[in-house]
């Protein structure tokens, strides 16, 4: 789930940049700093959308860098573990598949595809069902549940599972074709 | 008032037996942030990169990867590409008293029927609310017809 959220930050600023853009400058350095980041408490930072507040800057002794604790929103992107999402699927293979919701992986271990769904490989892998009307295969589209997280400082990875009432795939590029 | 919210936050997600990974202070951070839904993202991502590309020659070299990634994915599974329609969903689904977070799951993944709505979200049933499957019957018929008039 995307959310809005007010996030803070200490900003250093070199002495070079003081003078009338001052505040441009550190709007842009902000931007370059957060946006892409991933922490593992807010977790993805997509986009800054604007600035709320910029405190009084703290000369650093010895280095002459300023210190701005800076008050920003930004676009963030944040996996629940029970949260229900559409995603892409990027690859398959025998142990299950991975898929792509946003920024962030999910992996679906082939135990939690529904057991009537079998592995075929070629060199379009995919899972279909024996009646063949159900196909997961890359770049199909399905809706998953989030059911494990594994949150580090730096990155967000999440296990999924599609073996429940009303998961599954929603869109399958081979049947559109 | 935020301790009713913290309540919020673990029933949320505690609605299905499962424990939450991280701890309930952080998810009532997120409880009161505002919650997008992905074609409420795709406007605001929309809207930034148009900036980008205005204010920079080469807008290549700003892009982060999570904000091409995000972009690709709000547009795929945008349901209301309208900036009407999309406020409309916000406004009709702000009627029936639910949390910001089942608001944009129910959203983004507009159920059909009720039994797929309690699926998707299963809190809207649980905790007693005075939710019944009429209401969330109508609720769900007000979506298809945004659908149906954008």
């Amino acid at each position: 789930m995307f959310f809005h959220i007010t996030l803070e930050r200490n900003m250093q600023l070199h002495p070079r940049h003081f003078g009338p853009h001052l505040r441009d400058k550190l709007v842009a350095k902000l931007m370059k700093d957060v946006e892409g980041t991933c922490s593992g408490r807010h977790g993805f930072v997509v986009a800054i959308t604007g600035v709320e507040d910029i405190g009084k800057g703290l000369i650093r002794e010895g280095t002459g860098f300023v210190t701005f604790p800076v008050k920003y929103q930004a676009v963030v992107f944040r996996p629940f573990k029970g949260e229900i999402l559409e995603a892409v699927v990027t690859m398959v293979n025998k142990m299950g598949f991975f898929a792509e919701a946003g920024p962030v992986q999910i992996f679906v271990s082939n135990h939690l595809i529904p057991d009537d769904m079998e592995f075929q490989s070629g060199d379009m892998p995919n899972y279909t069902t024996s009646d063949g009307s159900v196909k997961i295969q890359k770049d199909s589209e399905v809706r998953l549940k989030i059911i494990g997280t594994r949150v580090d400082a730096t990155e967000i990875f999440c296990i999924g599972t599609i073996k429940d009432d009303f998961l599954g795939v929603i869109n399958d590029p081979g049947a559109a074709a | 008032m935020s301790g009713e919210e913290e309540e919020n936050a673990a029933e949320l997600k505690i609605g299905e037996g499962e424990r939450c990974l991280i701890s309930t202070f952080s998810f009532a951070k997120f409880l009161k942030a505002k919650c997008l839904m992905n074609c409420e993202v795709a406007r605001i991502l929309d809207h930034k990169y148009d900036q980008l590309q205005q204010t920079s020659d080469d807008p290549t070299n700003q892009i982060s990867q999570v904000f091409e990634k995000s972009m690709q994915y709000v547009k795929r599974f945008s349901r209301y590409k309208n900036p009407d329609a999309v406020r409309q969903v916000r406004e009709v689904l702000s009627r029936y008293k639910l949390a910001e977070f089942e608001l944009c799951v129910l959203g983004n993944l507009c159920p059909e029927t009720v039994e797929e709505a309690i699926a998707i979200v299963p809190s809207i049933k649980s905790k007693g609310r005075m939710l019944e499957d009429e209401a969330i019957e109508k609720m769900l018929h007000d979506l298809s017809l945004i659908k149906k008039f954008e």
